[in-house]
């Protein structure tokens, strides 16, 4: 009886957002989880806000949505969510939002947008750069990272561009708008960017022109990395490439096609026991992909997200669909931003939809799937206790491009807000 | 020079002394396809002045007359490829020339022609080249003579329509027809006034008039030999017959009487279409025109003319083109196109991929990689006889194995089609021009 | 595809004729054949011939989105050689009709893509003589819903494996520069239009003169532009590309002093002019992605903005939406192309539109700006049955074309075509949420299906209890 009750709720819903069909719909909306939230007052300094929604989209393992929805921040952290709270403290900010959805901040793992234009995403002197580092670049708030805000993206990995091999290490860092580098930044050095295949072949004559010596360099400097574990020796060229190879950062492989993929994952997962995500996996890569899968390697899919030219029967493939067909179980999507739009995040996710991916595994695809892919699972990629208040108010599903964003909430603090600010996407 | 290599090549196979015209030779073939009327076993083709003077199964033979003996050979008619611009190197433009001919090209002393032949192609449409447009009119030849008269068989086999979707294309087309309608207009009023004139005048006036239009004549014709011969022999007849009426209608533009022709059902159009929607625009430019067309597919990786095949099918038209496999457009799905428009009721002609001896060479083997994907032998191997005979208009003499057509006969060692197969010898009209036989 | 080939539920409206119904189970049967065998039975009056020779079609059971306003359950839509002729609930077919059964399903108008490139093979020019309506691309065009394209200032039929009938105008649009940064364009812009204002206005004079003289003299045609003359009758729309605020505020001006409307397109900073250009009677043709950042000197409102359709439309000015791409683009980077007409306008209702108001931004708006409104962007009696049969809302971008009608004839069936069949194949599992809800349950409570042969049987049986329910709950 509890379980129709929350499908029609779930239903009135549906109904008050501008689609009819949501990408959850269909499922059973989960009622073992409803909460009545008992909140503690607030302790002295202490902050807290309140949001309660129509739908609380949670992300978290058993995808529970709380029709309405009630999410507790205290201090930039989640403290709680459920169904409803009655009695709220004083001095809590209370955010009613009773049609609307609330959904984790998004999380992107492939951008290039932190220095605010394309430029400063190449070192093209050498083949590899593990010194290499894109933080000095960084310009936090800045625009193309706040329309990213304005399209629901809080967490963004920074990365080099793949004009070399092993472009250099990026920034993790949170879309805030009027910040400082200390408060965006997540983790600095965030990740490894690598780049296999396509673009770092140059076409110059240098050595790594093809598939194989571009390999050969790669190993050859991770070959180095690991020899200076192994010697205890202290190389600050290589410092923060040993902490790949002990599994402290992890690493974003740039890699597309068939072969490109294998070779990818054979090399970051077998040659090279890393945490890795292999970043793209276009073209006709979605043919290969149940052997890349099959030894564990995370696929960060985009900036395209369909396939029609490797098709042997025309068909229009959605890469997502082949890969969550074939088995992969940690997908994420990528813009490659500015390639495609930071603000055109939730899109690729629609795409890949649309081309038959299921719709909330493509939404888990923007949020918790790039969080345990890079670790950070812990702090965003779902409204759970204990992590990062970074939440956006959606106006209705957060993948249909017909949906706006309300509020976008970053470690508790309102950093977009449509109705103060203008609606900037 | 060409005879003479003829020649000395007969000489040289020292076992076969039936070179000379006129002899009498039969041939005992264990395998006679005559395409017109089906397989013969045990056949027996008698060959009579380089004619075929009977054929039949089990047949007596007179005593005293040369038999070839091929108990093991398979024997097809020569094969006749109606497309094609062997021995020709012009390249052409994109004009309206209907008037021009093909044969005005045509160079004799070629060793081309005899390479064709060693191929077992006995017979050749020659096209005027264009890359669009109207280039000519194409000529039926026999790849053997020492001048272009000799070697001519028909003059205006087909009118070359390269035709693609453009405004220009399709004006081409009305144009050439509406300029027709006005000299049909013309020479109806030219009749009417004559009519009157006769009935005032009586026939007082009528040599004159006649000579007033061989004059007209001399000035519109083509410098080119054959296309004198060609008019005078037209002229003749047109004289013979109008001057008996006493009538002799207004000369035609040289660009309009192809049309004229093409409605009198005397001239074929070969119309090469790229695509299916080709297909659709030439159709609207032709309208309610009636004219016999053939349509040449121009072949390409993914073409989509499966799209109009059951339209083509239903107006059982003759479609040209090379036996090849294509594909659905954006697919590895394969197409056997010559397959489906016979399934879909039009008549095939298949082309050799190309004018190269290797090319001609291969030309069986390829349909037979037709032939195995689907497509009907019988056909495959009239598409490559009787019926680009039929479309040169020549069907009277070469095509198949039959009684009063040229000997134009090859003799494989197995099934044409089958790669393993070699084509032992070339028969044309009643002589070895290529390989030996056992006699 | 003739009668009963409508491959979701095959159920069939009660008031069918049972003839009808006795033919919608032989998928084979063609409409002739069935005409044929009705002839025995009926005498064969000159009527019967008569009816016989038009051609019927029918859409039935379908969720009508008419977008005129509204929508209606169970709906039949039925043409006459190509034009609707009725629309309604209950509606008698004529015998032979063609069927298509919607099964519940969502019926659109055709849309109407405003500016479109190599939907119709390599043709730009004289499409009379040189549409290709077998090119891939339009077959894509159609599987994502667009059956009306501009292209060239021409508006095209998506007609497919057709010629006849694919211009629908030739030249619906002409393209004038107004720019600022061509002054001198400008200047001599200005003279033709003063030169064919004053050609008209004396024609005209001309006109009522020579009804009573009749040797009055026609004005002479000197310095007038024949196109704009065409303008400023009205038989032709111009067109203009302007984005900037002083551009836009100029086009304006020109048309107000001149007396026409005109089509503005880009229009990115339209959304700060808006009144005047509402004012003006001007038509937008935006983007509601496009991208600008204001100038750091410019201290009023500039820029791009997500609710610039919005905006303009509150403003009274027409809009219509295009993507960034006007041509087919299967790079691999999805939803930006001409196929992502209805994700573009997506974004417009995010910026503010209504979703039917974003609807009409790809049908009746881009229609009547290519002056073709009489015919396409609605479905309504008389004009081109241009149909939509969706599997949900067509807005939402897991939303696909099942078929495709053009001139009352299916052109595209996503499960006979290569690009999209294998997307969700089963219709059942595709449908709008409220059903799938209802589906769940009802599976629940009725026995598992059997063999998949027998499956379109049960579909059959199935679904008008579903489509009860429907009602039920909406009551």
């Amino acid at each position: 009886m509890r379980a129709l009750c929350v499908a029609m709720l779930a239903l009135a819903s549906c109904r008050a957002a501008p689609g009819a069909r949501e990408g959850d719909g269909g499922r059973p909306e989960s009622a073992s989880r409803t909460l009545e939230l008992v909140i503690r007052p607030l302790a002295d300094g202490e902050t807290g806000l309140v949001v309660r929604c129509g739908k609380l989209i949670t992300c978290d393992a058993e995808d529970t949505i709380f029709a309405p929805g009630v999410l507790v921040v205290r201090n930039g952290r989640i403290e709680a969510a459920g169904e409803r709270c009655d009695a709220v403290p004083k001095g809590f900010e209370v955010l009613e939002f009773p049609d609307a959805t609330v959904a984790p901040g998004l999380v992107d793992l492939h951008t290039h947008i932190h220095s605010g234009s394309f430029a400063d995403v190449n070192d093209m002197v050498l083949p590899v750069n593990p010194e290499f580092r894109t933080s000095p670049a960084i310009v936090p708030g800045n625009r193309m990272i706040r329309r990213g805000l304005a399209g629901g993206v809080t967490t963004l990995f920074g990365i080099p561009g793949s004009g070399t091999s092993m472009s250099g290490f990026g920034v993790l860092y949170k879309s805030k708008l009027d910040t400082t580098y200390d408060e965006a930044v997540i983790a600095d050095p965030g990740g490894l960017k690598v780049a296999e295949d396509s673009n770092p072949q140059r076409e110059a004559g240098d050595f790594g022109v093809g598939r194989g010596a571009l390999a050969w360099i790669i190993q050859d400097v991770n070959d180095r990395a690991k020899a200076s574990i192994r010697a205890g020796s202290d190389d600050p060229g290589l410092a923060n490439l040993r902490k790949i190879h002990t599994k402290e950062l992890p690493v974003l492989i740039h890699t597309a096609g068939s072969e490109g993929i294998v070779n990818t994952a054979r090399m970051w997962r077998v040659s090279n026991d890393t945490r890795s995500t292999l970043s793209h996996g276009c073209f006709d890569a979605w043919k290969t992909s149940p052997a890349v899968i099959a030894i564990g390697m995370t696929v960060n899919n985009g900036p395209r997200t369909i396939e029609w030219f490797s098709s042997r029967e025309g068909r229009v493939i959605g890469i997502s669909a082949e890969y969550l067909k074939n088995g992969a179980r940690n997908l994420s999507m990528n813009t490659d931003s500015p390639v495609v739009p930071q603000e055109e995040l939730a899109l690729q996710s629609a795409m890949s939809s649309r081309y038959g991916a299921d719709g909330l595994t493509m939404l888990r695809a923007l949020t918790i799937h790039p969080a345990i892919a890079f670790g950070i699972d812990d702090r965003v990629g779902s409204l759970e206790p204990g992590k990062d208040a970074d939440l956006i108010v959606w106006n209705g599903w957060p993948l249909d491009p017909r949906s706006r964003v309300e509020l976008a909430v970053i470690d508790g603090s309102v950093e977009y807000d449509r109705a103060r600010d203008g609606q900037i996407f | 020079m060409k005879l003479r290599n003829l020649l000395s090549s007969c000489v040289a196979l020292a076992l076969s002394s039936l070179a000379t015209a006129g002899d009498l030779v039969a041939i005992k073939a264990g395998h006679v396809e005559t395409v017109s009327h089906g397989c013969i076993q045990h056949a027996v083709i008698l060959v009579e002045d380089g004619k075929i003077v009977t054929v039949g199964k089990d047949l007596p033979i007179e005593r005293g007359i040369p038999i070839i003996e091929a108990p093991d050979l398979w024997i097809v008619p020569g094969f006749v490829d109606p497309y094609s611009r062997v021995g020709l190197d012009a390249r052409g433009g994109s004009e309206f020339n209907p008037q021009i001919r093909a044969e005005a090209e045509l160079f004799p002393r070629n060793e081309e022609f005899e390479e064709t032949l060693e191929t077992g192609v006995t017979t050749l449409g020659l096209y005027p080249p264009g890359s669009g447009g109207m280039p000519g009119q194409a000529c039926a030849i026999r790849p053997v003579g020492a001048t272009a008269q000799e070697m001519l068989i028909k003059s205006g086999s087909y009118l070359l329509f390269v035709f693609r979707s453009d405004a220009r294309s399709k004006k081409m087309l009305k144009d050439a027809f509406e300029k027709a309608d006005e000299y049909v207009e013309k020479e109806k009023k030219a009749r009417e006034k004559w009519d009157k004139d006769q009935s005032k005048k009586k026939d007082d006036k009528k040599d004159e008039k006649k000579e007033e239009k061989k004059e007209e004549k001399k000035e519109g014709t083509a410098a080119d030999f054959q296309d004198e011969v060609a008019q005078d022999k037209k002229d003749e007849k047109a004289e013979k017959t109008d001057a008996a009426k006493g009538y002799v209608p207004p000369e035609a533009d040289e660009k309009i009487k192809p049309f004229l022709d093409l409605r009198a059902n005397k001239l074929r159009m070969l119309v090469t279409l790229f695509g299916a929607a080709d297909w659709l625009h030439f159709s609207q430019a032709l309208g309610k025109e009636k004219i016999g067309y053939d349509l040449r597919i121009a072949l390409t990786r993914d073409i989509d003319v499966y799209e109009v095949a059951k339209q083509i099918g239903e107006k059982k038209l003759r479609v040209v083109m090379e036996p090849e496999i294509t594909t659905m457009a954006g697919t590895l799905r394969q197409r056997n196109l010559p397959a489906e428009f016979v399934a879909a009721g039009a008549k095939l002609v298949l082309l050799p991929r190309g004018d190269s001896p290797t090319a001609l060479k291969n030309w069986p083997r390829n349909v037979g990689e037709i032939i195995a994907a689907g497509l009907d032998r019988d056909v495959a191997l009239r598409a490559m006889t009787l019926e680009p005979a039929e479309m040169l208009g020549i069907a009277e003499r070469v095509g198949s194995v039959d009684k009063d057509k040229d000997a134009n006969l090859l003799f494989f060692n197995g099934d044409p089609f089958e790669p393993s197969s070699k084509l032992i010898a070339v028969m044309f009209e009643g002589r070895i021009v290529h390989g030996e036989v056992q006699q | 595809m003739k009668l009963g080939h409508g491959q979701l539920g095959r159920r069939i409206l009660l008031s069918v004729s049972s003839a009808l119904l006795a033919l919608s189970f032989a998928p084979t049967a063609s409409a002739q054949d069935a005409g044929g065998e009705e002839k025995k039975d009926v005498s064969a009056s000159e009527d019967a011939a008569k009816k016989e020779e038009d051609k019927w079609f029918a859409v039935i059971n379908a969720d009508v989105y008419p977008g005129t306003g509204g929508h209606f359950r169970d709906g039949t839509i039925l043409a006459k050689n190509g034009k609707i002729e009725q629309i309604g609930v209950e509606v008698d077919l004529p015998e032979g009709t063609t069927v298509l059964d919607a099964g519940g399903l969502r019926v659109y108008p055709g849309l109407v893509a405003y500016a479109s490139s190599g939907l119709f093979g390599a043709s730009s020019s004289d499409f009379a003589d040189t549409v290709n309506t077998f090119s891939p691309n339009l077959v894509m065009a159609l599987g994502n819903g667009i059956t009306t394209a501009g292209q060239s200032g021409a508006a095209l039929k998506l007609k497919r494996g057709e010629i006849e009938g694919v211009l629908m105008k030739e030249k619906a649009t002409t393209l004038l520069n107004f720019s600022a940064q061509n002054p001198q364009g400008r200047r001599s812009l200005l003279e033709k239009f003063d030169a064919s204002a004053r050609y008209l206005r004396d024609y005209r004079a001309w006109e009522e003169q020579k009804k009573s003289d009749k040797d009055a003299k026609e004005p002479s045609k000197k310095d007038s532009d024949a196109t704009i003359v065409q303008v400023l009758r009205g038989d032709v729309r111009a067109r203009f590309q302007a984005d900037d605020r002083e551009e836009l505020l100029g086009v304006a001006r020109l048309a107000q002093k001149y007396g026409f409307r005109p089509v503005i397109e880009g229009c990115r900073e339209g959304w700060t002019v808006a009144e005047e250009l509402g004012r003006a009677g001007a038509y937008a043709v935006v983007t509601p992605r496009d991208r600008t950042d204001k100038s750091e000197e410019l201290v009023a409102a500039g820029g791009t903005s997500i609710e610039n359709a919005a905006i303009l439309r509150r403003h009274g000015v027409q809009v219509a939406i295009v993507p960034s791409s006007k041509g087919v683009d299967l790079g691999g980077i999805a939803g930006r192309d001409i196929l992502a007409l209805t994700v573009e306008a997506g974004f417009g209702v995010r910026g503010g539109l209504t979703n039917e108001a974003a609807l009409e931004a790809i049908t009746v708006v881009p229609a009547r700006l290519l002056g073709v409104e009489h015919r396409v962007g609605t479905i309504e009696v008389g004009k081109d049955c241009d149909l939509l049969v969706c599997d949900g809302d067509l807005m939402h971008y897991e939303t696909f074309v099942q078929q495709a009608v053009v001139d009352g004839k299916v052109v595209y069936e996503k499960n006979k075509e290569l690009f999209y069949a294998h997307i969700r194949p089963n219709i059942d599992s595709v449908l709008a949420p409220e059903t799938r809800v209802d589906k769940g349950q009802e599976g629940a409570a009725k026995p598992a299906e059997g063999e998949a042969k027998d499956k379109e049987e049960k579909k059959d049986e199935k679904g008008p209890d579903q489509g009860d329910k429907k009602d039920d709950k909406k009551d």
